[in-house]
Formats: structure tokens, sequence, C-alpha cells
């Protein structure tokens, strides 16, 4: 396996999959032109020429137990397609989806005074309501959580705002298996004489 | 308002000659047939028929909607209606809609499309290494979790300061701690560590990037494990306060067992019997686990029967219930 040192017991590989980024920008723009001639998504990987659009590096990819992606809004019917298409997404792509679930709204109220001048007893009151939504998915890869982000957010719909809280698992540091006051030369202890 | 053209050839009037056969009256002829009314209306701009009428059923629906865009009544063949109703009349429809076009619509990722857009991500994509589909395996190897939060929104500015705070959690037991280490540990930590389930957490925010504060945490936990290993001169200072758990040995505890048994048996007149066989006879083992079981974890059912039963026999008092 690429790039993991003394974890030889660990059989499969997963090196990381990087796209170089101008590729995915403009597979989207190709899309959209060649869309508009009538012709296939299949055609515009082929008549793009023949560079490779995955390159596969020796670092090993890093591993993600959980992503936590909450987005925010003010208007449920947006979140609802949101949530739709994101869960289809991952379905799509084979990613093991952990939970969906809508956290309760928080609506902030505030009252202030209708005129600009005087009249206290003249108000006008205003709220803005926020409206959430939680998917959380489990045992990504590196890659795939990025592609997967990617892609959500480049979808993310006006006026929604999104936290994503990843959660990654990594070896020990390798300055920490054992304790180092055995093996360091000894140094001789200088006793301050005043 | 749009200028009147009367009888001028505007654009839009010779596009509609090109494509339709009715031809649009000159000045003499309307002056005979003044009242009929006119073929084609004079201020209409959008002439030509709406590509909703132009779509064949079988279409790909990518091609209309191929990347977000707003609402356009001309192109989506739905009859939709939005908006509050005026009295006895339906909500307003599509045509000069503004709610429709307000609203962000999904139409450009239908189901179809979706899968059509992750069928070529997928490439992308790398599969989770099937050697770790247990919990332990995945705690045995890989036993420190971090975790970061990065915000997307809309703004003046893309940067959220709360992105660089990154949360270090490890559990103890993965470590490799002695005794001391680990309660010399578990001493500097303080709030840190949980006792029930047996993590450090260590949060680290001080930094201006998440990088750095990554490197600061890692830094924290090394200086931590080496500084839990060393023994420094003023630790043999340690009272009985400062011990975390009851340990028995050197107690006034022992002391009173072992002088009540060598009373016991100087008063059977049996010989003297070394002190290391009465510590290491079973009664005192019994009374000793039950003493500490008392200290450590407190008074419960359990605790005070064991400790019943280990002073009866100690006194020899089996008759009593």
């Amino acid at each position: 396996m690429a790039g993991i040192k003394g974890s030889g017991t660990l059989p499969g590989s997963y090196a990381v999959r990087v796209a170089p980024k101008q590729y995915l920008l403009q597979n989207k723009n190709l899309m959209w032109i060649q869309f508009s001639l009538g012709t296939d998504l299949h055609t515009v990987f082929q008549s793009y020429g023949n560079m490779p659009l995955v390159s596969i590096s020796d670092e090993p990819d890093t591993l993600y137990r959980r992503l936590s992606v909450l987005v925010k809004g003010h208007d449920k019917a947006v979140l609802d397609s949101y949530e739709y298409f994101a869960v289809l997404a991952a379905e799509e792509l084979g990613l093991s989806i952990e939970k969906v679930y809508e956290p309760p709204r928080k609506i902030e109220r505030m009252t202030l005074l209708k005129s600009v001048h005087v009249y206290k007893k003249h108000r006008v009151q205003y709220e803005m309501r926020t409206y959430y939504r939680c998917l959380e998915l489990k045992h990504l890869t590196g890659s795939t959580a990025n592609v997967y982000l990617e892609y959500i957010q480049r979808n993310l719909p006006e006026g929604v705002a999104m936290e994503v809280k990843k959660t990654k698992i990594e070896k020990l540091p390798e300055h920490i298996q054992k304790p180092i006051w055995g093996t360091l030369p000894q140094v001789e202890e200088t006793v301050n004489e005043s | 308002m749009l200028p009147r053209l009367r009888g001028a050839w505007t654009p839009a009037l010779l596009q509609c000659a090109a494509n339709s056969t009715a031809v649009s009256k000159s000045r003499s002829e309307s002056r005979g047939t003044r009242w009929r009314r006119r073929e084609v209306p004079r201020h209409n701009r959008l002439l030509g028929i709406p590509r909703t009428k132009k779509m064949p059923v079988d279409q790909d629906w990518s091609n209309v909607y191929p990347v977000a865009a707003s609402f356009k009544p001309s192109v989506v063949p739905l009859p939709i209606r939005m908006g509050y109703p005026m009295k006895k009349r339906a909500p307003p429809s599509k045509e000069g809609n503004l709610e429709l076009i307000k609203i962000p619509n999904f139409l450009h990722l239908t189901p179809g499309a979706v899968k059509k857009h992750c069928a070529a991500l997928k490439n992308f994509c790398t599969e989770w290494p099937t050697a770790l589909d247990s919990d332990e395996k995945r705690e045995q190897h890989f036993p420190v979790e971090i975790d970061t939060v990065d915000y997307v929104s809309a703004g003046p500015s893309i940067r959220n300061p709360k992105a660089r705070v990154v949360t270090l959690r490890v559990k103890l037991s993965k470590l490799n701690l002695d005794d001391h280490a680990k309660k010399k540990l578990i001493k500097l930590v303080g709030e840190r560590y949980s006792k029930d389930t047996d993590i450090l957490t260590i949060t680290t925010d001080r930094c201006p990037l998440r990088r750095q504060n990554y490197d600061y945490g890692i830094y924290l936990l090394t200086v931590l494990y080496h500084e839990s290993w060393k023994t420094e001169k003023w630790e043999s200072e340690k009272t009985d306060a400062d011990m975390e758990e009851y340990i028995w040995e050197n107690t006034c505890s022992q002391k009173n067992v072992l002088d009540t048994l060598l009373r016991i048996k100087a008063a059977e007149k049996i010989s003297d019997v070394p002190r290391e066989e009465l510590l290491a006879s079973e009664i005192v083992e019994n009374y000793k686990n039950s003493v500490v079981l008392l200290k450590n974890e407190g008074e419960t059912e359990d605790n005070m029967s064991k400790y019943k039963e280990s002073v009866k026999k100690l006194l020899n008092l089996q008759g009593f219930q």
C-alpha cells in the first residue's frame, strides 16, 4: 500500500485519487456548452482530447469516520428539496448514510419602534426564521469526501448556508509510541551554587 | 411604454412575416377593414411559439436546464401557479410571476441529471478499506480522532474565524502508559479527561490557521505523554489527599486488622504467627478487598454486604445474621 509505514497488515490500497481541479470545473462548463449543441454527456470526455482526468498519487488517503453536513436556510421547502438531492447523490456515489434528521428551527424576533421620532406605543415586529437539516455520512475516504462535498457545495441554493463537521481518524504519531527518557544520553545536572 | 410604430417594419414584425403565412395588412387595405383586428398584435415583443409547445415528450430534460438558472415560464411546461390569490380567483399563473423567479429551483437537479453527474464523478471516488470494517480494528489502528468544521455561506467574505478550531480526541488505553504515567497525565490534563469514556479531548484555537492548531494539538499530546513518564523529585511528597484511589497497604486499617488478629491469637494462646502469613491469609484478603471497594466505589448494597461477610469471618462471628 502506497505511503504507509509499519502497517503491512492492512490489506487494500487506498491511494489518493486526485482530480486536477480545473477538470472538474471545465467539465461542468463543457456540459453546458455541449448540451446547447444537443450532444450526449459521454461525448464530452472523448472530444476533450486524450488527457487523463484521474491521476493517482502515492500519498495515503485520509480516512473520515463521520461527515456531518448541516444546512441552514430560511425556507423549509428549499431545504426539503436539497435534502432529497444530497441523499440521492450520496446513494448514487455509494456512500453509507448514517442518519438524516431535522433539528428544530430557531426564530429570532425583534420589536422596533415604528416611527422615526416619538410614538413609543407603536411598534413593529420582525422575525427571522432559520430551519436546519442534518445529514450524517460515515466511513468515507478523503478523495470521496472531497468529491461529494464539492458537488454538494456547488449546487447549494441561494440563501442556504452549510457547516461540514469532519471527524478524521489517524494513527498515533511515531514520537508517542515509547517514552524517550531511557534512551536519551545522560546530561549531568548542573547545580546552582550561589 | 413601447413607442407606437405605425406601419413601420419592426424586427419582430419582420420575423413574423418570415415565419408565418399570414401577412400584415398595408395601410390601404387596413382603411377598408378598419375594425377588423390585426392578425398580429402590435406591441407584442415575444412573437414566436414558446419552447414548451415545441418540446417532444421523450426529450432529455438536462438539455433544457443543464445548469442552475432562474425559472422561465416559456421553457418549463408545467402549469404552476404560485402566490396569494385575490378574491374569488386562483393563485397567479406562471406568466410574469415574480414569486416563481425568486425562489431557488432545482430544475437542473432532477434525479436523471443527478445520476448522470454521479456516474461521471464516480471515477474520482475511492473505496473505504474493507479491512477496517469493525470499530475495534479502527480504534486499534487509528486511535486518534481529529474534528474540524468547514463553513460555507454567502457574504462579503468566504472566511469564517470559527473554521480554525481543531479538536483532538484519543483514548488513554491506546497510549503506552504505565500506572504512574496515567495518573500523572490525568492530573496534568484536568477537565479535558472524561473518566466514563476514557477519552482525552484537546481543543485548540489559539493559532490563526487550522494547520497550526492541528500541529499545536499534536505537540501538546506529545509533551503530555513524555512529561507523564518523568518522575520529579517533588512527586515523592504526594499525600493521602492527592491520591486518586484508596490503596490499602500501609494504612491504619491494615495495622488495626493485624493488631486484632494478633490479639485473638494471643488470647487463644497460639504461638506467634508471622505477620506476612497473617497478611497473606484469605480472611485478611477478603477484608482488604471489601474495604477498598467501599472506599473507591462508595456505599452500595453489594459493597456493604461484602464488608459484613468479611468482618464476620475475621472475628469468627459466623453465627450472627
